[in-house]
Protein backbone atom coordinates (compact mmCIF):
# COMPACT_ATOMS: atom_id res chain seq x y z
CA UNK A 1 0.00 0.00 0.00
CA UNK A 2 0.77 3.22 -0.94
CA UNK A 3 1.07 6.20 2.03
CA UNK A 4 0.95 3.39 4.67
CA UNK A 5 2.40 5.16 7.57
CA UNK A 6 -0.51 8.23 7.27
CA UNK A 7 -3.28 5.38 6.81
CA UNK A 8 -2.02 3.22 10.02
CA UNK A 9 -2.11 6.53 11.77
CA UNK A 10 -5.83 7.35 10.91
CA UNK A 11 -7.09 4.04 11.50
CA UNK A 12 -4.99 3.54 14.87
CA UNK A 13 -6.65 7.13 16.15
CA UNK A 14 -10.31 6.01 15.30
CA UNK A 15 -9.44 2.76 16.89
CA UNK A 16 -7.82 4.23 20.12
CA UNK A 17 -10.11 6.62 19.95
CA UNK A 18 -13.40 4.23 20.47
CA UNK A 19 -11.37 2.09 23.00
CA UNK A 20 -10.95 5.01 25.33
CA UNK A 21 -14.13 6.51 25.16
CA UNK A 22 -16.25 2.95 25.46
CA UNK A 23 -13.66 1.77 28.09
CA UNK A 24 -13.92 4.91 30.27
CA UNK A 25 -17.65 5.08 29.66
CA UNK A 26 -17.84 1.35 30.89
CA UNK A 27 -15.83 1.45 33.62
CA UNK A 28 -18.02 4.52 34.92
CA UNK A 29 -21.15 2.86 34.58
CA UNK A 30 -19.58 0.07 36.84
CA UNK A 31 -18.45 2.49 39.52
CA UNK A 32 -21.45 4.09 39.78
CA UNK A 33 -23.79 0.94 39.63
CA UNK A 34 -22.14 -0.24 42.36
CA UNK A 35 -22.20 3.01 44.47
CA UNK A 36 -25.23 3.66 43.88
CA UNK A 37 -26.53 0.10 44.98
CA UNK A 38 -24.54 0.87 48.31
CA UNK A 39 -25.72 3.85 48.99
CA UNK A 40 -29.49 2.65 48.53
CA UNK A 41 -28.63 -0.83 50.41
CA UNK A 42 -27.14 1.52 53.42
CA UNK A 43 -30.42 3.80 53.01
CA UNK A 44 -32.82 1.23 53.13
CA UNK A 45 -31.21 -0.63 55.86
CA UNK A 46 -31.70 2.62 57.87
CA UNK A 47 -35.15 2.87 56.61
CA UNK A 48 -35.98 -0.11 57.62
CA UNK A 49 -34.92 0.22 61.38
CA UNK A 50 -35.77 3.89 60.99
CA UNK A 51 -39.55 5.46 59.95
CA UNK A 52 -40.36 2.48 58.40
CA UNK A 53 -41.53 4.47 55.58
CA UNK A 54 -43.11 3.12 52.02
CA UNK A 55 -40.74 2.31 49.21
CA UNK A 56 -39.70 4.99 46.72
CA UNK A 57 -39.52 4.50 43.13
CA UNK B 1 -47.78 27.38 30.80
CA UNK B 2 -47.47 30.63 28.37
CA UNK B 3 -43.72 31.17 29.90
CA UNK B 4 -42.59 28.32 27.57
CA UNK B 5 -44.67 29.57 24.41
CA UNK B 6 -42.61 33.21 25.60
CA UNK B 7 -39.06 31.32 26.22
CA UNK B 8 -39.94 29.24 22.83
CA UNK B 9 -40.26 32.17 20.60
CA UNK B 10 -37.38 33.50 22.43
CA UNK B 11 -34.86 30.74 21.66
CA UNK B 12 -36.59 31.03 17.64
CA UNK B 13 -36.04 34.83 17.90
CA UNK B 14 -32.16 34.87 18.92
CA UNK B 15 -31.08 32.09 16.60
CA UNK B 16 -32.54 33.68 13.37
CA UNK B 17 -31.01 37.25 14.52
CA UNK B 18 -27.87 35.42 15.49
CA UNK B 19 -28.24 33.17 12.22
CA UNK B 20 -29.08 36.64 9.78
CA UNK B 21 -25.61 38.78 11.38
CA UNK B 22 -23.14 35.33 10.91
CA UNK B 23 -24.94 35.60 7.53
CA UNK B 24 -24.52 39.14 6.51
CA UNK B 25 -20.99 39.07 8.27
CA UNK B 26 -19.68 36.13 6.46
CA UNK B 27 -21.32 37.56 3.22
CA UNK B 28 -19.80 41.06 3.38
CA UNK B 29 -16.43 39.68 4.31
CA UNK B 30 -16.79 36.36 1.20
CA UNK B 31 -13.74 37.71 -0.67
CA UNK B 32 -11.57 37.52 2.21
CA UNK B 33 -12.79 34.04 3.20
CA UNK B 34 -11.98 32.66 -0.65
CA UNK B 35 -8.69 30.78 -0.27
CA UNK B 36 -6.98 31.34 -3.54
CA UNK B 37 -7.59 34.02 -5.87
CA UNK B 38 -8.26 32.90 -9.84
CA UNK B 39 -6.36 33.83 -13.27
CA UNK B 40 -8.83 36.18 -14.34
CA UNK B 41 -8.55 38.11 -11.04
CA UNK B 42 -4.73 38.01 -10.90
CA UNK B 43 -4.46 39.25 -14.35
CA UNK B 44 -7.60 41.75 -13.99
CA UNK B 45 -5.75 43.79 -10.87
CA UNK B 46 -2.10 42.39 -10.09
CA UNK B 47 -1.28 42.46 -6.45
CA UNK B 48 2.07 44.50 -6.12
CA UNK B 49 5.25 42.21 -6.15
CA UNK B 50 5.49 41.95 -2.05
CA UNK B 51 2.02 40.84 -1.47
CA UNK B 52 1.95 37.34 -1.06
CA UNK B 53 -1.37 35.34 -2.96
CA UNK B 54 -2.65 32.23 -3.57
CA UNK B 55 -3.16 31.38 -6.83
CA UNK B 56 -5.92 28.37 -7.74
CA UNK B 57 -7.09 26.64 -11.07
CA UNK B 58 -6.11 23.79 -13.49
CA UNK B 59 -2.68 23.17 -14.88
CA UNK B 60 -3.03 23.74 -18.63
CA UNK B 61 -2.49 20.55 -21.00
CA UNK B 62 1.23 20.60 -22.36
CA UNK B 63 2.20 23.39 -20.37
CA UNK B 64 4.21 21.66 -17.95
CA UNK B 65 8.70 22.16 -18.54
CA UNK B 66 10.42 20.40 -15.63
CA UNK B 67 14.05 21.39 -15.55
CA UNK B 68 16.93 21.04 -13.07
CA UNK B 69 18.83 23.71 -11.38
CA UNK B 70 21.68 21.20 -9.38
CA UNK B 71 19.57 19.39 -7.42
CA UNK B 72 16.39 21.30 -7.33
CA UNK B 73 13.83 20.60 -9.91
CA UNK B 74 12.27 23.91 -11.91
CA UNK B 75 8.96 23.95 -12.68
CA UNK B 76 6.95 25.78 -14.81
CA UNK B 77 3.24 25.67 -15.73
CA UNK B 78 0.04 27.68 -17.03
CA UNK B 79 -2.57 27.66 -14.13
CA UNK B 80 -5.94 28.91 -15.71
CA UNK B 81 -9.75 29.15 -14.87
CA UNK B 82 -11.25 29.02 -18.29
CA UNK B 83 -10.92 32.32 -19.27
CA UNK B 84 -7.48 33.89 -18.66
CA UNK B 85 -4.22 31.69 -17.77
CA UNK B 86 -1.04 32.70 -15.88
CA UNK B 87 2.13 30.99 -16.06
CA UNK B 88 3.72 29.67 -12.73
CA UNK B 89 7.30 28.69 -11.47
CA UNK B 90 8.32 26.99 -8.89
CA UNK B 91 11.53 25.89 -7.24
CA UNK B 92 10.69 22.50 -5.18
CA UNK B 93 9.27 18.76 -5.52
CA UNK B 94 5.73 19.11 -7.05
CA UNK B 95 3.16 16.84 -4.77
CA UNK B 96 2.39 13.38 -6.06
CA UNK B 97 -0.75 14.33 -7.22
CA UNK B 98 0.67 17.34 -9.49
CA UNK B 99 -0.58 16.44 -12.99
CA UNK B 100 -1.68 18.44 -15.96
CA UNK B 101 -5.62 19.00 -15.55
CA UNK B 102 -5.38 18.95 -12.11
CA UNK B 103 -5.93 21.68 -9.78
CA UNK B 104 -4.04 23.27 -8.06
CA UNK B 105 -3.11 26.26 -5.42
CA UNK B 106 0.23 27.93 -5.61
CA UNK B 107 1.34 30.49 -2.63
CA UNK B 108 3.39 33.09 -3.78
CA UNK B 109 3.74 36.40 -5.55
CA UNK B 110 3.98 38.39 -8.93
CA UNK B 111 7.25 38.44 -10.47
CA UNK B 112 8.24 42.01 -11.45
CA UNK B 113 8.67 40.77 -15.48
CA UNK B 114 5.30 38.82 -15.19
CA UNK B 115 4.00 35.49 -14.31
CA UNK B 116 3.66 34.01 -10.55
CA UNK B 117 6.62 32.58 -8.41
CA UNK B 118 5.46 30.37 -6.38
CA UNK B 119 6.96 29.06 -3.18
CA UNK B 120 4.53 26.40 -2.81
CA UNK B 121 2.17 24.45 -4.45
CA UNK B 122 -0.56 22.51 -3.10
CA UNK B 123 -2.56 19.86 -5.53
CA UNK B 124 -6.33 20.08 -4.85
CA UNK B 125 -8.16 17.09 -5.54
CA UNK B 126 -12.04 16.71 -6.92
CA UNK B 127 -14.84 14.86 -5.17
CA UNK B 128 -14.58 12.22 -7.48
CA UNK B 129 -13.38 8.53 -6.09
CA UNK B 130 -13.16 5.84 -8.60
CA UNK B 131 -10.82 2.71 -8.52
CA UNK B 132 -7.87 2.53 -11.31
CA UNK B 133 -9.53 0.35 -13.51
CA UNK B 134 -12.88 2.69 -13.88
CA UNK B 135 -10.79 5.45 -14.89
CA UNK B 136 -8.54 3.25 -17.77
CA UNK B 137 -12.04 1.89 -18.73
CA UNK B 138 -13.06 5.72 -19.25
CA UNK B 139 -10.30 6.79 -20.68
CA UNK B 140 -10.08 4.03 -22.56
CA UNK B 141 -13.43 4.73 -24.20
CA UNK B 142 -12.97 8.13 -25.28
CA UNK B 143 -15.32 8.93 -22.95
CA UNK B 144 -12.70 11.39 -20.54
CA UNK B 145 -9.32 12.90 -20.76
CA UNK B 146 -8.16 13.87 -17.38
CA UNK B 147 -5.59 16.04 -19.08
CA UNK B 148 -8.48 18.34 -19.79
CA UNK B 149 -10.97 18.69 -17.07
CA UNK B 150 -13.20 16.73 -14.61
CA UNK B 151 -14.74 13.16 -15.05
CA UNK B 152 -17.87 12.78 -16.98
CA UNK B 153 -21.21 12.41 -14.39
CA UNK B 154 -20.64 10.34 -11.81
CA UNK B 155 -24.32 8.21 -13.09
CA UNK B 156 -22.87 6.90 -16.04
CA UNK B 157 -20.34 4.29 -14.02
CA UNK B 158 -20.27 4.79 -10.27
CA UNK B 159 -22.07 1.39 -10.10
CA UNK B 160 -19.22 -0.18 -13.02
CA UNK B 161 -17.63 -2.96 -10.90
CA UNK B 162 -13.31 -3.28 -11.50
CA UNK B 163 -14.41 -6.50 -13.00
CA UNK B 164 -16.61 -4.93 -15.29
CA UNK B 165 -14.05 -2.42 -15.94
CA UNK B 166 -11.34 -4.21 -16.67
CA UNK B 167 -13.32 -6.47 -18.99
CA UNK B 168 -14.38 -3.25 -21.03
CA UNK B 169 -10.51 -2.39 -21.34
CA UNK B 170 -9.41 -5.80 -22.21
CA UNK B 171 -12.03 -6.42 -24.88
CA UNK B 172 -10.89 -3.11 -26.39
CA UNK C 1 -53.55 28.26 32.52
CA UNK C 2 -55.80 27.98 29.46
CA UNK C 3 -57.95 25.08 29.02
CA UNK C 4 -57.21 23.85 25.65
CA UNK C 5 -53.46 23.07 25.49
CA UNK C 6 -51.04 24.32 23.79
CA UNK C 7 -48.37 23.56 21.07
CA UNK C 8 -45.44 24.34 23.24
CA UNK C 9 -47.49 22.84 25.98
CA UNK C 10 -48.23 19.27 24.13
CA UNK C 11 -44.97 19.14 22.99
CA UNK C 12 -43.34 19.71 26.54
CA UNK C 13 -45.69 17.41 27.82
CA UNK C 14 -44.46 14.70 25.20
CA UNK C 15 -40.69 15.10 25.91
CA UNK C 16 -41.14 15.13 29.77
CA UNK C 17 -42.27 11.81 29.61
CA UNK C 18 -38.83 10.86 28.58
CA UNK C 19 -37.74 13.27 30.97
CA UNK C 20 -37.95 10.98 34.45
CA UNK C 21 -34.55 9.81 34.87
CA UNK C 22 -35.64 6.59 36.38
CA UNK C 23 -37.44 5.46 33.34
CA UNK C 24 -34.28 7.05 30.96
CA UNK C 25 -32.33 4.27 33.31
CA UNK C 26 -35.19 1.24 32.41
CA UNK C 27 -35.14 2.55 28.99
CA UNK C 28 -31.25 2.82 28.53
CA UNK C 29 -30.87 -0.63 30.02
CA UNK C 30 -32.45 -2.18 27.21
CA UNK C 31 -31.39 -0.01 24.41
CA UNK C 32 -27.49 -0.54 25.40
CA UNK C 33 -26.99 -3.76 23.56
CA UNK C 34 -28.84 -2.76 20.42
CA UNK C 35 -26.67 -0.25 19.83
CA UNK C 36 -23.67 -1.51 20.96
CA UNK C 37 -23.23 -4.59 19.27
CA UNK C 38 -24.50 -3.33 16.06
CA UNK C 39 -22.13 -0.61 16.20
CA UNK C 40 -19.47 -3.03 16.73
CA UNK C 41 -19.92 -5.43 14.11
CA UNK C 42 -20.74 -2.72 11.49
CA UNK C 43 -17.28 -0.60 12.47
CA UNK C 44 -15.26 -3.17 12.41
CA UNK C 45 -16.72 -4.81 9.31
CA UNK C 46 -16.70 -1.44 7.66
CA UNK C 47 -13.35 -1.03 8.58
CA UNK C 48 -11.94 -4.31 7.00
CA UNK C 49 -13.89 -3.56 3.98
CA UNK C 50 -12.50 -0.14 3.64
CA UNK C 51 -8.90 -1.01 4.71
CA UNK C 52 -8.33 -4.64 2.45
CA UNK C 53 -11.16 -5.29 0.55
CA UNK C 54 -12.21 -1.79 -1.19
CA UNK C 55 -9.98 -0.59 -4.60
CA UNK C 56 -7.42 2.14 -4.20
CA UNK C 57 -8.75 4.90 -6.24
CA UNK C 58 -7.28 5.88 -9.36
CA UNK C 59 -5.28 9.18 -8.48
CA UNK C 60 -4.80 9.09 -4.63
CA UNK C 61 -3.89 5.38 -4.46
CA UNK C 62 -4.33 3.93 -1.25
CA UNK C 63 -4.43 7.03 1.12
CA UNK C 64 -8.09 7.30 -0.13
CA UNK C 65 -9.05 4.84 2.78
CA UNK C 66 -8.07 7.48 5.25
CA UNK C 67 -11.55 8.28 4.38
CA UNK C 68 -13.40 5.51 5.79
CA UNK C 69 -12.54 7.12 9.48
CA UNK C 70 -12.16 10.96 8.21
CA UNK C 71 -15.80 11.38 6.65
CA UNK C 72 -17.82 9.26 9.43
CA UNK C 73 -15.85 11.42 11.91
CA UNK C 74 -16.55 14.67 10.10
CA UNK C 75 -19.98 13.37 9.74
CA UNK C 76 -20.52 13.05 13.67
CA UNK C 77 -18.87 15.89 14.29
CA UNK C 78 -21.40 18.10 13.01
CA UNK C 79 -24.37 16.08 13.64
CA UNK C 80 -22.98 15.57 17.40
CA UNK C 81 -23.04 19.20 17.97
CA UNK C 82 -26.53 19.51 16.18
CA UNK C 83 -27.75 17.03 19.06
CA UNK C 84 -26.41 19.17 21.39
CA UNK C 85 -27.89 22.43 20.14
CA UNK C 86 -30.81 20.06 20.37
CA UNK C 87 -30.65 19.17 24.03
CA UNK C 88 -29.96 23.02 24.59
CA UNK C 89 -33.53 24.32 22.80
CA UNK C 90 -35.32 21.32 24.98
CA UNK C 91 -33.49 22.66 28.50
CA UNK C 92 -33.47 26.37 27.33
CA UNK C 93 -37.42 26.24 26.72
CA UNK C 94 -39.04 23.32 28.87
CA UNK C 95 -36.15 22.78 31.51
CA UNK C 96 -35.99 19.29 30.51
CA UNK C 97 -33.48 17.60 33.19
CA UNK C 98 -32.36 14.96 30.91
CA UNK C 99 -31.49 17.08 28.55
CA UNK C 100 -29.13 19.04 30.60
CA UNK C 101 -27.41 15.59 31.40
CA UNK C 102 -27.11 14.79 27.61
CA UNK C 103 -25.48 18.04 26.93
CA UNK C 104 -23.20 17.45 29.37
CA UNK C 105 -22.06 14.31 27.87
CA UNK C 106 -22.25 14.61 24.40
CA UNK C 107 -19.73 17.22 24.36
CA UNK C 108 -16.85 15.23 25.27
CA UNK C 109 -17.63 12.53 23.05
CA UNK C 110 -18.45 15.37 19.84
CA UNK C 111 -15.34 17.06 20.94
CA UNK C 112 -13.12 13.53 20.25
CA UNK C 113 -14.92 12.91 17.30
CA UNK C 114 -14.25 15.96 16.31
CA UNK C 115 -10.46 16.00 17.15
CA UNK C 116 -10.16 13.13 15.40
CA UNK C 117 -11.93 14.63 12.42
CA UNK C 118 -9.44 17.57 11.99
CA UNK C 119 -6.51 14.76 13.17
CA UNK C 120 -7.32 12.29 10.12
CA UNK C 121 -7.65 15.47 7.85
CA UNK C 122 -4.41 16.14 8.55
CA UNK C 123 -2.63 13.30 7.81
CA UNK C 124 -4.73 12.84 4.79
CA UNK C 125 -3.68 16.26 3.45
CA UNK C 126 -0.26 15.89 3.80
CA UNK C 127 0.68 13.16 1.16
CA UNK C 128 -2.45 14.22 -1.29
CA UNK C 129 -2.10 18.10 -1.13
CA UNK C 130 1.13 18.77 0.46
CA UNK C 131 0.13 20.28 3.51
CA UNK C 132 -0.86 19.44 6.93
CA UNK C 133 -3.44 22.38 7.44
CA UNK C 134 -4.55 25.64 5.23
CA UNK C 135 -6.40 28.19 6.58
CA UNK C 136 -9.80 27.79 4.08
CA UNK C 137 -13.09 28.01 4.89
CA UNK C 138 -13.88 24.71 5.74
CA UNK C 139 -10.83 23.68 7.63
CA UNK C 140 -11.09 26.96 10.12
CA UNK C 141 -14.92 26.37 10.24
CA UNK C 142 -14.28 22.76 11.76
CA UNK C 143 -11.91 23.89 13.85
CA UNK C 144 -14.04 26.84 15.12
CA UNK C 145 -16.64 23.52 16.13
CA UNK C 146 -14.37 21.61 18.19
CA UNK C 147 -13.21 24.93 20.17
CA UNK C 148 -17.22 25.68 20.36
CA UNK C 149 -17.19 21.96 22.20
CA UNK C 150 -14.45 23.02 24.49
CA UNK C 151 -16.17 25.83 25.41
CA UNK C 152 -19.17 23.99 26.33
CA UNK C 153 -17.19 20.92 28.21
CA UNK C 154 -15.57 24.13 29.84
CA UNK C 155 -18.89 26.41 30.61
CA UNK C 156 -21.48 23.57 31.32
CA UNK C 157 -18.97 22.37 34.09
CA UNK C 158 -17.74 25.97 35.45
CA UNK C 159 -20.59 26.96 37.81
CA UNK C 160 -20.89 26.16 41.35
CA UNK C 161 -25.01 25.81 40.66
CA UNK C 162 -25.30 23.34 37.39
CA UNK C 163 -28.11 24.75 36.78
CA UNK C 164 -26.59 28.17 35.69
CA UNK C 165 -23.75 26.21 33.96
CA UNK C 166 -26.70 24.57 31.87
CA UNK C 167 -28.23 27.26 30.85
CA UNK C 168 -24.92 29.05 29.87
CA UNK C 169 -23.91 26.30 28.12
CA UNK C 170 -27.51 25.75 26.19
CA UNK C 171 -26.96 29.53 24.88
CA UNK C 172 -23.43 28.46 24.07
CA UNK C 173 -24.08 25.61 22.11
CA UNK C 174 -27.48 27.28 20.29
CA UNK C 175 -25.39 30.54 19.10
CA UNK C 176 -22.60 27.89 18.01
CA UNK C 177 -25.13 25.81 15.81
CA UNK C 178 -24.59 28.74 13.25
CA UNK C 179 -21.26 27.08 12.88
CA UNK C 180 -22.86 23.98 11.35
CA UNK C 181 -24.23 25.16 8.29
CA UNK C 182 -21.28 27.33 7.59
CA UNK C 183 -19.33 23.99 7.55
CA UNK C 184 -21.83 22.19 5.50
CA UNK C 185 -22.06 25.00 2.56
CA UNK C 186 -18.41 26.50 2.87
CA UNK C 187 -17.21 24.14 0.49
CA UNK C 188 -20.07 25.34 -2.22
CA UNK C 189 -20.08 29.30 -0.94
CA UNK C 190 -15.96 29.95 -1.16
CA UNK C 191 -13.35 28.88 -2.71
CA UNK C 192 -11.14 26.03 -0.67
CA UNK C 193 -8.46 23.45 -1.14
CA UNK C 194 -11.14 20.92 0.36
CA UNK C 195 -13.10 19.47 -2.31
CA UNK C 196 -16.48 19.26 -2.33
CA UNK C 197 -18.95 16.61 -0.91
CA UNK C 198 -18.95 13.45 -3.00
CA UNK C 199 -22.43 12.35 -1.06
CA UNK C 200 -25.23 15.05 -1.83
CA UNK C 201 -28.97 14.81 -1.50
CA UNK C 202 -29.23 15.68 -5.40
CA UNK C 203 -27.55 13.79 -8.06
CA UNK C 204 -25.92 10.60 -7.96
CA UNK C 205 -22.54 9.72 -5.71
CA UNK C 206 -19.47 10.62 -7.28
CA UNK C 207 -17.99 7.96 -5.57
CA UNK C 208 -17.45 4.54 -7.17
CA UNK C 209 -20.27 1.83 -5.28
CA UNK C 210 -17.18 0.04 -4.43
CA UNK C 211 -16.01 2.78 -2.34
CA UNK C 212 -19.54 3.87 -1.17
CA UNK C 213 -20.64 0.72 0.37
CA UNK C 214 -17.54 0.61 2.50
CA UNK C 215 -17.73 3.90 3.56
CA UNK C 216 -22.07 4.08 4.25
CA UNK C 217 -20.95 0.79 6.88
CA UNK C 218 -18.65 3.07 8.56
CA UNK C 219 -20.77 5.64 8.82
CA UNK C 220 -23.41 3.71 10.01
CA UNK C 221 -21.41 1.79 12.69
CA UNK C 222 -19.81 4.99 13.71
CA UNK C 223 -23.31 6.64 14.96
CA UNK C 224 -24.53 4.04 16.56
CA UNK C 225 -21.26 3.57 18.79
CA UNK C 226 -21.31 7.36 19.49
CA UNK C 227 -24.74 6.77 20.22
CA UNK C 228 -23.81 3.93 22.20
CA UNK C 229 -21.20 5.93 24.40
CA UNK C 230 -23.34 8.81 24.67
CA UNK C 231 -26.29 6.25 26.48
CA UNK C 232 -23.69 4.94 28.50
CA UNK C 233 -22.33 8.21 29.67
CA UNK C 234 -25.74 9.73 30.34
CA UNK C 235 -26.79 6.18 32.30
CA UNK C 236 -23.71 6.99 34.45
CA UNK C 237 -24.84 10.88 34.22
CA UNK C 238 -28.04 10.12 35.89
CA UNK C 239 -26.68 7.17 38.63
CA UNK C 240 -24.62 9.98 39.75
CA UNK C 241 -26.74 12.85 40.45
CA UNK C 242 -28.79 10.19 41.81
CA UNK C 243 -25.97 9.60 43.97
CA UNK C 244 -25.31 13.60 44.80
CA UNK C 245 -29.11 13.40 45.79
CA UNK C 246 -29.12 10.96 48.23
CA UNK C 247 -25.89 12.37 49.55
CA UNK C 248 -26.98 15.73 50.10
CA UNK C 249 -30.43 14.74 51.69
CA UNK C 250 -29.09 12.56 54.68
CA UNK C 251 -32.19 12.00 56.48
CA UNK C 252 -34.36 12.22 54.24
CA UNK C 253 -34.84 8.77 52.48
CA UNK C 254 -38.13 7.39 51.87
CA UNK C 255 -39.50 10.70 50.61
CA UNK C 256 -39.23 12.69 47.29
CA UNK C 257 -36.08 14.02 46.50
CA UNK C 258 -36.43 17.76 46.07
CA UNK C 259 -32.33 18.39 44.58
CA UNK C 260 -32.54 20.25 41.69
CA UNK C 261 -32.10 18.57 38.61
CA UNK C 262 -33.30 14.96 39.00
CA UNK C 263 -36.08 16.02 40.92
CA UNK C 264 -38.62 13.97 40.14
CA UNK C 265 -37.12 10.97 40.22
CA UNK C 266 -40.03 8.76 42.60
CA UNK C 267 -42.64 10.57 39.81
Amino acid sequence: MTHLPYIITSYGLAIGLALFLSIGAALRLRRDRARLAALEATRGAGRARGTGQGETA
Amino acid sequence: MKRKTRRLWLVITCVAALGTAAGLTLSAFSSNIQLFMTPSQLNAKPPPADRTVRLGGMVVAGSVKRDRKGDTPINRFDVTDGQSAVTVSFEGILPDLFREGQSVVAVGSMAPGGGFMASEVLAKHDETYMPKEVAEALQKSGKWDPKFGPPPNAASWNAMTQKQASASVQGK
Amino acid sequence: MSATPTLTERAGALFHRYANPGRFLRLGVKLQPWLTWPALILSVTGLVWGLFFSPADWQQGDSVRIMYVHVPCAWLASSGYFALAVCSVLSLVWRHPLADLAAVEIGPVGACVTATCLATGSLWGKPMWGTWWVWDARLTSVLVLFFLYLGHIALIRGFDDPQRGYRAAAILALAGAVDLPIIKFSVQWWNTLHQPDSITLRGAPTMSHAMLWPLLVCTLGFTLGFAAIVVARLRAGVMESRIRSLLSSPRRNGEADTSGAVGEYAA
